[in-house]
This record gives structure tokens, sequence and C-alpha cells, in this order.
């Protein structure tokens, strides 16, 4: 009751008059814009769903009735299964060795890191197109070396999909896993060691325990993020492996089925918004990235 | 101990092994299509048998390569504008304001970041249909400012977030109007924030491909959809020179960023 | 009959059912060092910010010469303010810190290159025209800060807990500062802080806040030798609260006893007339005198029990337990006779005089 009235006492209570509806008119442009532009479009897609071509849930009893389209759902929760799982195994250790690393080696890392997230995402795909393909580096590295003897099929399937989503999502759970080990005591470690716990249980009962809520947060980031991707699975993946996002685009422009396509998308809406709830509700709000 | 470095022992190697492999991973294949946009081989055999500028000659002889390139930096340059812009006003309602619902408006602001583009590519895609926005410089600015005003007011509220409003009270103590001490002080001190805003806003736009496809004409796309086009094509070196200079204008923005950080520290 | 400096009348401000500060009355000298003394959350600060013109009072007006201040906005009161947090401008050097106000008012570059000169000789930091703020320490930056806010000859400077982000060391160092500063340029200072020794050290007069009201204003001594109530009492100086049993009250001056102790006459008594009834006698540790035997009559007529001896420096402080339960602390000078040989456990026996202790009622 006391510092409430004292303004020494808050930072940033101290406020002139007209102040709030001011405040309020301020972020009136940005809110109009996302209403106008995000919000309604959103909605009246999604509207689209149960109102064509027929009034009523036609287009979801069809969706979720198929095989067809089950296998899309299919893929594409396994493939970002996949990816969110290898990017874990990956990036825990890098994330790992960044935090502790002398800075000069890590700030190379970072550098390459920040390339590699803001290099035109087409670019990096194109890139593993090129490698992937029949007669591309990686294929011919492994003919040369005579583990193989007919070309692997890596592209225009779900396993090249999978490594260049992987590519792609290293540094969103790398960077975020780096900051959660960052802000670890090293004593706590030493504590551990100083009570007899060996290398392997002070990883398996302290370390990984303590950096568990940034790989799970991590994580959930990633997997949200590769449900709802478009262009990588587009072009690594081929037409016979598509996965949910392509499956939306490919109703509104190819088949212009636009109550499939809403609905299409109010499941990978309703996947995504309640993983990003899950992950709200277990670690507070984070940032989250995506194209 | 397995938070220092120096006495990981054997662990150390292996940590070191496991990242280098990752750096390797992320910055080869960028390299690698660096090194075949100078190649000779129309099939893009590595190693090249020689080297060659020819594909960069096509892709500045072709006036639709450098007329993508010219709209993607028009509507990144608008977007970018805009976005600070707007972001700017509203971080300052988000973080000043003490009015009911301050902070699900921040969410709302926030969630284009969040949910899949391709969801509002179609939704919007749909919208323009019906008001003629689709296939126009305006369509595509208002789609990626959707999606670039987030990481704006990311960036600006938490910057203003970190400003001590004592020193705009101060400069209006001074003798300042409120206005004129927001534009010398607030602003000054709050220039990394608009500046990463800028930054952040401008690739955005510039490297957005999903919404692009969607709003694109035959005679008004973006670099991306140019490369997304010719990609479904074929594998053309074209798209290495243009993907080398695309790499070459992120560095430069990254650096940019980088001194001009620097630069605000000192 | 001239018209006093600054005036604050009835000044009230609430936060919808929450009221900061109610019927705040204050006249100010010019040239006057006021300083608004009170625990956090006592509304000095408010007072200021009202003064400031970043919160307009609910009720209540702010007259300085005789004319009213509330409708003029912030940057046209023409008033300098030190806040408690560090406020220089970061991205301009000192020099230009102290020339901003200048330049807003559009004085000439001649007259502003001597200007900050001037105050920075007057703050002694010649030569650090060209640091940016964040080269400087903390008590550095605040010596701008208040040549800034004096760059324009402000009549008033307000000055927001200004050192309580510093260390002690330092925070002493500057307070001589600020009161060579006041006495060189005679400017009005209000000086809002928490501590009482810096307010006893700086100022010409204390008003003491609590709870949104004003209990007292006057000099240090008249604070300190006649609190007007328990709180200013309690906030002022040290002291130590007995409970005693009133036995008349009579043109200011008590009657009392403690516990079954002697009757004690003549202590300056505040406060409602509660003959018969029970009421809080105030000691001064300092003006305590300590005896190992009772000797002599009414004087020394509290016995204690001593609970703990420290040694600080120039003093020795001994903390006692009355009979009737309550704490009770002794200042002696360091080597006084009486402290020699005293231990934990030692009966002692308290004296004071009858016009160092105050009585306040209800």
């Amino acid at each position: 009751m006391a510092t409430l009235t004292d303004p020494s006492g808050i930072a940033g209570t101290v406020k002139p008059r007209i102040v709030r509806q001011y405040n309020f008119a301020q972020t009136m442009p940005a809110l109009v814009l996302i209403l106008v532009f995000f919000v309604l479009p959103v909605f009246a897609l999604l509207l689209r769903s149960v109102l064509e071509p027929q009034p009523g849930f036609g287009n979801y009893a069809e969706l979720l009735g198929s095989t067809t389209y089950l296998k899309i759902f299919l893929n594409t929760f396994v493939v970002s299964a996949l990816v969110t799982a290898v990017s874990l195994a990956i990036g825990f250790p890098v994330a790992w060795a960044l935090a502790i690393m002398p800075s000069r080696l890590s700030s190379v890392v970072f550098a390459i890191l920040l390339l590699s997230m803001w290099t035109n995402l087409l670019t990096r795909t194109y890139a593993w197109m090129v490698l992937l393909q029949r007669t591309g580096v990686i294929n011919k590295s492994l003919m040369g070396l005579g583990l193989i003897d007919e070309p692997l099929p890596l592209v225009n399937n779900l396993v090249g999909v999978t490594i260049g989503m992987t590519y792609i999502m290293l540094p969103f759970i790398i960077l975020p896993l780096y900051g959660v080990i960052r802000r670890i005591d090293p004593a706590i470690l030493q504590a551990a060691a100083l009570c007899g716990a060996t290398r392997w249980q002070a990883l398996t009962r302290i370390l990984i325990p303590l950096a568990a809520p940034g790989m799970v947060s991590g994580a959930l980031m990633v997997f949200v993020m590769s449900l709802g991707y478009f262009v990588t699975p587009a072009l690594l993946g081929g037409t016979a492996n598509m996965m949910l996002a392509e499956l939306i685009a490919q109703f509104v422009q190819s088949l212009v089925n636009w109550g499939m396509g809403g609905a299409a998308a109010l499941v990978l809406l309703v996947v995504t918004l309640t993983l990003y709830a899950l992950q709200l509700r277990l670690f507070g709000p984070a940032r989250m990235g995506g194209r | 101990m397995l938070l220092n470095f120096e006495r990981l022992g054997a662990w150390k190697w292996i940590l070191l092994v496991i990242t280098g492999l990752t750096a390797a991973f992320l910055i080869l294949p960028i390299l690698f299509i660096a090194a075949l946009s100078f190649g000779s081989s129309q099939w893009l055999i590595f190693p090249p048998p020689s080297w060659t500028l020819q594909w960069y000659t096509a892709f500045f002889a072709d006036p639709r390569w450098l007329e993508a390139a010219w709209t993607s930096f028009r509507i990144a340059v608008m977007v970018t504008v805009l976005s600070v812009l707007i972001g700017l006003v509203a971080s300052f309602g988000l973080v000043r304001g003490r009015f009911i619902g301050k902070e699900a408006l921040r969410a709302l602001f926030l969630t284009p970041m969040i949910l899949p583009v391709v969801v509002l590519a179609v939704a919007l895609y749909a919208f323009f249909l019906r008001i003629g926005l689709n296939g126009t410089t305006t369509g595509f600015v208002i789609a990626h400012l959707v999606v670039a005003l987030p990481f704006s007011i990311l960036s600006i509220t938490n910057a203003l977030e970190g400003f001590e409003k004592s020193i705009e009270d101060a400069a209006v103590l001074c003798g300042a109007h409120p206005l004129e001490a927001k534009i010398r002080v607030t602003l000054p001190a709050i220039s990394h924030g608009l500046f990463s805003a800028a930054i952040f806003s401008f690739l955005t736009s510039w490297d957005e491909v999903v919404l692009a496809i969607f709003m694109a004409s035959p005679t008004l796309q973006t670099l991306p959809v140019k490369i997304w086009t010719t990609l479904r094509q074929d594998l053309t070196p074209v798209i290495a020179a243009a993907s080398t200079l695309l790499v070459i204008v992120t560095i430069a923005l990254m650096l940019l960023a980088a001194l001009v950080r620097k630069g605000l520290k000192s | 009959m001239t018209e006093p400096f600054l005036q604050i009348r009835g000044l009230r401000k609430d936060y919808g059912i929450v009221t900061a500060v109610s019927d705040v009355n204050i006249t100010v000298e010019r040239g006057e060092f006021m300083t608004f003394l009170g625990p956090s959350g006592s509304g000095k600060s408010t007072t200021l910010y009202i003064l400031a013109g970043f919160e307009n009072p609910t009720a209540g007006d702010i007259l300085l010469n005789g004319e009213s201040l509330i409708s003029t906005p912030s940057h046209k009161r023409n008033i300098g303010m030190v806040f408690q947090r560090y406020t220089l401008f970061p991205h301009l050097s000192v020099g230009e810190n102290i020339a901003f106000p200048l330049k807003v008012r559009r004085w000439g570059k001649a007259a502003i290159d001597a200007k900050v000169k001037q105050m920075l000789g007057l703050v002694r930091l010649e030569g650090f025209e060209d640091r940016k703020p964040a080269q400087m320490s903390g008590g550095q930056q605040q010596r701008v800060a208040l040549a800034r806010a004096l760059a324009y000859d402000p009549p008033v400077l307000l000055m927001d807990e200004p050192l309580s982000a510093l260390d002690k060391k330092l925070r002493e160092e500057i307070q001589h500062e600020i009161r060579r500063i006041h006495q060189e340029t005679e400017v009005t200072i209000l000086y809002v802080t928490h501590d009482q020794e810096e307010a006893l050290r700086l100022s010409d007069r204390i008003a003491v806040f609590s709870k949104g009201v004003i209990d007292q204003i006057g000099t240090g001594p008249e604070l300190y030798a006649n609190p007007s109530n328990r709180f200013v009492a309690s906030f002022i100086g040290d002291s130590d609260f007995v409970t005693c049993k009133i036995i008349s009250m009579r043109d200011g001056r008590a009657a009392l006893s403690i516990g079954s102790g002697p009757v004690i006459h003549g202590v300056p008594v505040h406060g409602k007339n509660v003959e018969g009834g029970m009421a809080a006698l105030m000691l001064r540790p300092e003006r305590l005198s300590l005896s190992r035997a009772a000797v002599g009559e009414g004087a020394f007529g509290l016995s204690a029990k001593v609970t703990d001896i420290t040694f600080l420096g120039s003093n020795i402080h001994v903390a006692a337990l009355a009979p009737s339960g309550e704490t009770l602390s002794v200042r002696l000078p360091f080597g006084h006779e009486a402290a020699a040989g005293l231990s934990r456990g030692d009966t002692i026996f308290l004296g004071f005089d009858p016009e160092s202790a105050h009585v306040f009622c209800g």
C-alpha cells in the first residue's frame, strides 16, 4: 500500500495527464493493420471451410476421412518430429560448446550461425537441391569412396526434406539453448563434482536437467515451425511427398477449393496454436519465428 | 567442471569436433553455391571444369532478373520505413500506456510471427482477390508489413523498456517541448532498437518467399519469386549467381549492423 | 507585505481510491534549502513531481512569486531538477548535456559556450566537456546533472533523492558539493530524501512527510529537540520509547511514572489529555545517563538489564532490557567511566533530564 503511492519507488509510474487515451491511440495504426490484413483475412478463410461448397463440416469429414490426406498429416508429423530430434541431438552439444568456448572461437561459430540464418531460404534450399541430386557432390563422393554403387535417392523424398529442414532449424535451437546453458552457474557443476559425481553423472543428473526447459522449449518451437513449412518441403520433397503447408497451397492455387484450403489451414492453425499455448504455459513468453 | 572448457578433458575434443562439423555443415552449402556460381558447368558439376563469369553476365543481361531485384528492393525499403514508423508509435503506446488489454494487444501484434506464413499467405491472397490488391506493389508491401511489424515492435519495445523515462522527463524540465524531447533525446537513445527494427524489417521483406509467391503476378515479382519460378523449371547456375548476390547483400547488412552496434557503444 | 517566494497550498493527489498526498501546505523562502523527508510512500516524491508538472494535483495550488504554476506545462515552468536515476542524455557529451537546455532556449553559441564553461567550473568538472556519460562515475554524472539543471538559472531546483544510487563515502562528498553550490548560487532547493542524516546535513528546514501528510516543518534542531509526534521523534535522530503512566498534565508538561518508579515532573508533552492513562515516553539514547548503582532520587528511576554492548568507534552502544520488556539503547562516548567493565547481564540504572524527553499521548 505504501509503495503504491510513491512514484520514486516504481519506475515509470509517473505519467502526465491525458496519457491513457493518447497512448492507446498510438497503437491504432498497428492495430488497424493487424485487424484488417491479418485477423480478418484469416477468419474469413477459416469461415469458408464451413461454408463452401455448402455449409457444414463436409470439408473436415473429407480431410480427416481420406487416407491420402491422412498420409500427408503423417508425413508432416514424422518429418517435423525427425527434424526436431536431430536438431536437438546436434544442437545441445553445440550450444554447450558455444557456452564455454573461448570467445575467439565461439564468435566465429556465431558468425556462421547468423549468416546461415539470414541467408535467403531459397538459396539454402537450392544448395541442398544441388548437393543432394543424383549427380550431386554427395552421391559422387560416396560412389568415389566405393561405399555405394548406385546413386542414393536423396532428393524428391522425405530424406531430402529432413536434411534440408534440419539445416534450416539448427540455428533456431542452438541460439536459445546457448542462452539457457550460459545462465547456469558453473559453481553448481563444481559442487556436483565435489559431491563425488562423475562427469557422466554430472551431465545426466545436473547439466541436462538444468538445460531441459530450454531443450523442451526450443524443441517445441522447431516442431511448430516445421509443421507449417512450405518452401523447403515443396522444393526438396517433390510432389509425391507432400506436407501440410503444400496441401493448403495446392487446394487454393491448383484446385481452387477454398473450403478444403480453409479446413486444412484450420487444422494447421489449431495444432500450431495449441503447441504454442503449451509452450507459453510451460515456459512463459518466448520468442518464436518462422516463415 | 562440465562448464569449464579447459577442464573438460577428452570431452572437450568431442564437443569441438561436433561443433566444427556443425559449423561446416552450416557454412559449406553456402560456399558451395558461391563457388558453383563461378563454375562453367551448366549441370553444376563440382569441382567445376573451369571458371567463368557467364552466369553473372546472364543475370545482369536479363531484364527480368534485374527488374525482380529492383522490385524486391523497392518493396523492402517501403516495408522498412512503414514498419519502423508504425512500430515506433505503437511501441510508445505499449510501453508507456496503462490501458486495459495492453498485454493482449502486444500478444496480438506478435502473432503474425508464430502463425504459419502459408496460412496468412492463402488468407491474404483470398482477401486481395476480392479487393484487387494481388499483383500490386501495395499488396506486397501490406503483406510483408504484417510479418515485418512484429520484429519492429519487439526490437523497439525492448529498447524503450530499457530506456529510463526520467531522461526524457529531464529533457522536458530543461525546457524542451515533449515532442522535441522525444526526438532529440529518446530517439537517439533507442537508436539501436530502431536500427535493428529496420534491419529485421528489411531482411524479412527482402527474403520473404511464401507471401510473395501468392502476391506475385507475371508482371510484378520479387527476386525470391523469380528464383522460385526458375527453380521449379531447372537448377540453372544463374540461380547460383543470384543467390551469391543475395548472400553478399546479407553479409553487407550484417556487417553494417555490427559496425553500427560498435559505433553506438563507443 | 511581500508575496512569499514559493507557496504550496492545500495540495492533494489521489490515484483512484489511494490518496498519495493530502493537505500539503508549505511556504518556501527565496534561497532556502528545504528538504522533504519521509519513508518511501510518504508522498514526498509525489509532491515534488507535482511541482515539476509531471503529475497534476487533485486539488490545491502552487504559487511561484504569487503566480500559479498548475496550468503551466513542465517544459515552460523553468524549473531545474536532478533525478534519482542517472538522467544524462547518453548520446550527448557532458558539454552538450549542459548546453541542451540553453539550446532549446535558442541561446547564441558564444553565450552557451561561456555558460557551459561556467557550470563545469561550478561543479568542478573542468576538462570533462567531451566525455560521454558512460565514461563517468555515478557521482560525476550526478554533478553534471546538477550543472545541467542549473545552467538556465532556474529559480527553483528540485532534487529527488539524487544520491541514493551512490555509496556512502561518495554520498557525503557530494552532499558537501551540494551545500557549497547552494551557497554559491543561492538557488532555492527542494530536496527529497529518506535519509535523515542527509536531510540534517543539507537543509535549512525540513518537512517531515508521513502517510501523505506533513507531520512537522522546522529546522533540524527544532525537529530534534521538539518533535511534534512520535513519528517525527523516531525519524529524526535515534530514540527509545518507554511506556509510562501520566499522572498529571498542565501547560504542556507532564508528571509521569515508569513502572513502579518515582514520579518524574516537567516532561514536555504532546497530544491529547490522557491524565491517569498510559503514554509513550521518548528518550534520546545519547541523552541518557547510565549508572551502575541506584544512587540518588528521581533521576535514576529506571532499571534495566544489559543485553548487548557494541563498540562503534567514537561511541559505545549499550542495549538493555527494561522490566516492562521494552528494549532501550544508551549511547556513551568511548572511554566513558560508566562503560568500564560493563558486561552482559549487569543491572544498570538509567537517568535523563526531563527537558530532553518527550511524552506522546494518543
